[in-house]
This record gives structure tokens, sequence and C-alpha cells, in this order.
């Protein structure tokens, strides 16, 4: 099915819409940061599961070899990613699944009408209001747990608490 | 499948994820002692108690991962579905991403399901 210039500059808007949350409000943020870090965390867990294969001696390994060969090519695997950069990206990739698991039990308790409160009047003259005021604290919550986890994963990490 | 079914199930597997990815977690990162980065501890093949080696030979330490992969290549994949759904709305995309995210998916699970089956035998 080929695309019409309407179509397609309707994609874009979809794009900007999903991507662009600056100057709306937090409900908006909570969409867009829980779509971001999934789609970059399902990025991380691919190249975790292909990483992991490193374990046992990498993707061409389909029988059980002997474990000095296992550690031997681990260890070169571990010299090569065992580095601030990567270690960066890590802190990163924690300050995203700590996010994305609260906030994602928010929407789950939203799915399942818990945390919504009652149904109100709506106010043509005040601006829509979709969170209610518990699952404003689950999204503030799922803020400053991430914080909480990128900060422990710099001392899991590069080691700052050890002096 | 009905949508309604498969965004239950992405709940679930979330949860599962939750539960799972926890227990992993907890391996690699709060079995250190403070001062010590996962590098030199959790990190290493073997010598530490949950040491990669170690954590593959135990039975359930290993289900939990499989069940943590499993978990999370549904949860992942479909979210990509999800968004995909949304940015392109018309079926040949709808039809097309369900076969590459499901080839991917079976690609994901054959690969890591190797690795924790054979990890836990190396001896």
């Amino acid at each position: 099915m080929r695309a019409t210039r309407a179509q397609s500059r309707s994609y874009s808007t979809v794009l900007k819409t999903m991507l662009l949350p600056a100057g709306y409000s937090v409900e908006r943020w909570s969409y867009t940061l829980q779509r971001v870090t999934g789609v970059v965390v399902t990025l991380y867990f691919v190249l975790h599961v292909v990483e992991t294969g490193n374990f046992i001696g990498g993707p061409g390994v389909w029988y059980v070899p002997s474990k000095d060969f296992a550690a031997s090519y681990y260890e070169q695997v571990k010299e090569l990613l065992h580095n601030p950069i990567f270690d960066a990206g890590l802190v990163i990739i924690g300050w995203m699944v700590a996010f994305h698991t609260i906030n994602g039990l928010r929407l789950t308790l939203a799915h399942f009408g818990i945390t919504l409160g009652k149904p109100t009047r709506v106010d043509p003259e005040s601006p829509p209001r979709s969170f209610s005021n518990y699952q404003r604290a689950i999204f503030w919550a799922s803020i400053a747990l991430a914080t909480f986890a990128a900060v422990y994963s710099v001392d899991a990490l590069f080691g700052v608490l050890s002096g | 499948m009905r949508e309604k079914n498969v965004m239950l199930l992405h709940y679930l597997s979330g949860v599962g994820i939750l539960i799972f990815g926890g227990i992993h977690l907890f391996t690699v990162f709060f079995t250190r002692p403070l001062g010590e980065t996962v590098w030199e501890t959790t990190l290493l093949f073997e010598g530490h108690q949950f040491a990669i080696l170690e954590v593959y030979r135990n039975m359930l330490l290993a289900s939990s991962l499989w069940f943590l992969l499993l978990f999370t290549t549904f949860h992942g994949l479909n979210g990509l579905r999800v968004i995909l759904i949304e940015l392109f709305p018309n079926r040949a995309v709808r039809s097309a991403t369900r076969y590459v995210l499901l080839f991917l998916g079976f690609a994901l699970m054959v690969y890591g399901t190797r690795t924790i089956v054979i990890a836990h035998m190396i001896r």
C-alpha cells in the first residue's frame, strides 16, 4: 500500500506528537517517556541476549564447551565491554528500566481501574486533566526511583563509594 | 488473538518481568559487598556466590532467567508492535510487523535458551 502525501504528513504529525511533549502536561511526558524508554530497553535487551551468549563461548557454540574455553572467551569479551562508555550507557539503561517499571505499574493499575478515582464533571474552562492525584504521585515516584537507580548503578559499575 | 487479550498478556508479562527481573537484578547488583563493583564480584566467571557460572548452575536461578527471557521477549516486541500500529495504522504495515517481530522473537528465544541450557551444563 502506497502512502499518499496527506498520509505521510499525518505520519510525521503522529511521530511529532509521540516524541515532543515539551509545553504539554505531565501526562504527555509520561506517554512519551514510557515509549522511548520501552524502545531503548528493548534494543538493549536484544543486545544483552546476544552479549550473554558469550558466557559459553560466543554465537558459534551449540555444544557444551570445556569450562576453560568458555572462561577465556568470556574474559576477552569482558575486557572489551568493561569501559567507561559502556558503563555510562548501563547507568542510563538503569534509569530507563526503573522508570518504565514503576510508570508501567501505574498503567497496569489504571488498566484495571485502580487509582483512577471517581469520574468528575468536565469543566470546559480548565485544561484537560487525565491523571488522578494517585496517578500523578506514582508518575513522580517513578522519576524519583529511576534517579535513585541511576545513582546506585554509578556506584555498582564505577565503584565511587569504595573510595 | 483479540487485541484486548494481547494487552492483558502485555500487563501480565510486565508483572512477570518485575518478579523475575527483580531476582536477576538482585543476584547481579545486591549481592556484592558495598564498595566493590559488579565487575569484581558477580560478573566474575567463577569464584563468587553469585558469579556467572554459579547462577547458571543453580536450577532455580537458571529457570528464572529463562522465564525472564520469555516475558521480556514478548513484552518488548509487543510494545514495538503497539507503537508501530499507532504510527502506521494500515494493514500492510501491521501484517509485515507481525511477521518480522514473530521471527525476531523466535530467534531471541532460541539463542537465549541455548545460552541458558548450555551454561547450566558446563562442568
